[in-house]
């Protein structure tokens, strides 16, 4: 029994995923509520808008049973101002422009807030926190926060290509949305590449490589090559990473039992 | 070491110097002289997973048989070229396995520099790789020549980053399957 | 446990409830992101998949209920509902993605148990049975299906489903049988053996868990870990992620992080 997926979920199933996106719909006919395996779905009475998992209003879109009403980043404006943070800050100049902030993680205007993360139970009894594609990061927005500066939602490129390939007559300016995000495409596809540099601190126990703000389908591109690079660094540097653990266990052993779980604190690689 | 994995066993038949410390009767087989003793002193390249066994009472500290070299494409030459410029070394015409053998032969000697010099290779070869990788017309002018010079470790690189850039183009409907 | 958390779990039990159904279709997801993502067979997550089988043969009862009632001439529903051609294909296509889910988890896994089928054989084995089966002892009878461990005292089979685990016995037997039958009865009998450590290079091979995951960290902090090894006794730490931060790490470093739910693979 073959499976040929490779490791790491695919472009379609990237795709797949970000369907799960929900999206603001305008719907043009009435429609009862429904329960659906991923979730009730609310009754549709024109003209009040309604949300619903973006598969769904692609659905009721290509029957034009209703329109979509694009999430406040898919807009030119939007968009340009993006491709200002991740060309021109120099901040930003090897990283993503920050991501939309998870719930209770402080947004980029309020400084110095603490981050806190509120879980939900599972009915196993496990701590369950939402990320993308279940945060309403693609729904649309009246008011927009002062001083809320324009983010990537993770799903940003599958969404950006879906709602202009299925509904670009509700978007405004699709050739320019359509330009921009082929820019923003190529901006931050350089930066993976010319990240290669770095990915030797992810190569030994303990480290890592931070990616911050990079999109699921960036991901799902880079992730051979990314997992390759470092896989292969992990086993030049094998027999290095190995004497070095060896001396730590020898100065653990030194420094009698006391000595290794407080040092254990401080030791970053 | 990996059982089923094909590389792995390859990499086990990669050729390793070796020097006789003790006369051994009836290995001359090794020599290509069958019957005949093998001399010490005799310095023949045996595949690595015979020259590290014959080596091993080396590494408990006991009379030894054989005393390993480093192979050829792990040269201070090599080395030097690769500090000089890692992207015009032809590897595979070093070793097919150059990354897997380097790795095995780093288990054997204690060579740190060794391991930042190779590390650097692969990160600088690891780049142009990428780029090739991701021109949809493929492999063109010097870039057939470097990457006739990929190693098995990096073909697989560039295959891995060939396909998923190619998936994530027909995903955006850029290029059409197959 | 804090005010929040006593409030979060309020509606822990009421597994019936539309809550339940969104909450379970998100953990489907996000696990089956997981198993996709990562090298090692994770453990089965027996409730999730009792309560998401329960609602997908209920929802195929709807579909089948509403087909009928919209093919009856008797009832005319037709005219009273204009829309139930469109609900019908709205829950033929709900029911079709989470089947694909389903299947594709179950598909992965399998690939998984049939590619390290040695190693999750002796490993839930020799979880559950403190004495070894004595195949060694008529070596010159050595079959390659001696090779396979004794299950029958199994209690837990973890991470597998029992269902998994009577898969992959049938399949290790079957295949070892092939073995024998096609080359290996020619073997002197001590190398029929199937998880056999001759040389130093043992034929059990498990998944690596060095091999790189991505992950978002979806709480404060959490520390990349070094489990013990080569020497060291105890877990160390290494790098922090800070919450909403997306790293490239060794699975093994935040295994432990995913299985408290603070990590999410990509």
């Amino acid at each position: 029994m073959a499976f040929p997926l490779p490791r790491g979920i695919t472009p379609p199933e990237i795709s797949f995923l970000a369907e799960m996106e929900m999206v603001t719909i305008l719907p043009r006919q009435r429609l009862e509520g429904l329960e659906l395996l991923g979730g009730p779905v609310e009754p549709l009475l024109p003209p009040r808008r309604a949300s619903l998992p973006l598969w769904l209003a692609l659905l009721l879109k290509r029957q034009r049973r209703a329109n979509i009403l694009p999430p406040p980043w898919l807009h030119p404006e939007s968009l340009s101002l993006i491709l200002d943070i991740e060309t021109q800050h120099h901040e930003y100049e090897h990283t993503f422009s920050p991501p939309p902030p998870l719930p209770g993680q402080p947004s980029i205007r309020d400084h110095g807030q603490r981050p806190v993360a509120v879980p939900r139970y599972t009915p196993d009894g496990g701590r369950y926190y939402p990320a993308p594609p279940f945060l309403p990061q693609n729904v649309a927005q009246d008011h927009i926060p002062a001083g809320e500066p324009p983010s990537l939602p993770f799903h940003w490129l599958e969404v950006g290509t879906m709602l202009l390939d299925a509904a670009s007559d509700d978007l405004v300016d699709p050739d320019q949305t359509r330009r921009l995000l082929k820019e923003l495409r190529e901006v931050r596809t350089a930066k993976i590449r010319s990240g290669v540099d770095v990915l030797d601190t992810a190569s030994t126990g303990g480290g890592g490589v931070a990616l911050t703000g990079v999109g699921a389908m960036e991901v799902g591109e880079g992730r051979g090559f990314i997992a390759g690079v470092i896989d292969g660094l992990r086993k030049i540097g094998a027999s290095k990473e190995q004497a070095r653990r060896e001396q730590m266990a020898e100065d653990m052993a030194n420094g009698g039992y006391g000595a290794t779980q407080d040092d254990d604190d401080d030791m970053e690689f | 070491m990996s059982y089923y994995d094909i590389d792995s066993i390859l990499t086990d038949a990669q050729k390793l110097p070796c020097t006789f410390e003790l006369e051994v009767p009836g290995l001359g087989i090794l020599e290509g002289n069958p019957g005949d003793n093998i001399k010490a002193g005799t310095r023949i390249d045996l595949p690595l997973w015979l020259g590290e066994m014959l080596s091993i009472g080396a590494r408990l500290g006991t009379s030894r048989l054989v005393t390993l070299d480093i192979p050829s494409a792990l040269s201070e030459r090599v080395m030097n070229a690769l500090k000089a410029d890692p992207r015009t070394v032809d590897l595979r015409a070093l070793a097919p396995h150059f990354y897997s053998l380097s790795e095995r032969v780093l288990e054997l000697f204690e060579e740190e520099e060794m391991v930042d010099v190779l590390i650097n290779t692969f990160k600088k070869r690891a780049s142009e790789i990428a780029d090739h990788a991701h021109n949809p017309m493929g492999a063109l002018g010097d870039g057939v020549e470097f990457l006739r010079g990929l190693d098995e470790t990096e073909r697989q690189l560039f295959r891995v980053a060939h396909d998923s850039a190619k998936e994530t183009r027909i995903w955006a409907g850029e290029a059409k399957k197959r | 446990m804090d005010i929040d958390d006593i409030l979060a779990s309020v509606d822990r039990n009421d597994v019936s409830s539309p809550e339940s159904a969104v909450l379970d279709h998100q953990l489907l997801t996000r696990f089956w992101v997981a198993e996709r993502g990562v090298s090692e067979l994770l453990p089965w997550p027996e409730a999730l998949m009792n309560r998401m089988m329960g609602r997908v043969r209920k929802q195929i009862e709807t579909i089948e209920d509403l087909a009928a009632s919209s093919s009856d001439p008797a009832s005319n529903n037709s005219n009273n509902n204009p829309n139930i051609n469109l609900k019908l294909s709205i829950l033929q296509t709900d029911l079709s993605r989470t089947q694909y889910l389903l299947r594709c988890i179950l598909r992965q896994r399998l690939s998984k148990l049939t590619k390290h089928s040695m190693h999750y054989l002796l490993r839930v084995s020799a979880a559950s049975s403190s004495q070894h089966p004595d195949s060694q002892i008529n070596t010159d009878q050595q079959q390659p299906e001696d090779s396979i461990p004794d299950l029958t005292n199994v209690l837990d089979p973890s991470p597998l489903s029992a269902q998994e685990l009577a898969f992959l016995r049938a399949h290790q037997t079957l295949l070892a049988g092939h073995f024998g039958a096609s080359f290996l009865s020619s073997f002197p009998a001590q190398l029929r053996r199937l998880d056999d450590n001759a040389g130093g290079v043992s034929m059990v091979q498990g998944p690596d868990g060095r091999e790189m995951v991505f992950v978002r960290c979806l709480v404060e902090r959490v520390a990349v870990v070094v489990p013990p090894g080569d020497g060291v006794e105890v877990e160390t730490m290494g790098t922090e992620m800070r919450m909403g931060d997306v790293w490239v790490v060794r699975w093994e470093g935040v295994r432990g992080a995913w299985e408290r739910g603070e990590v999410e693979i990509l």
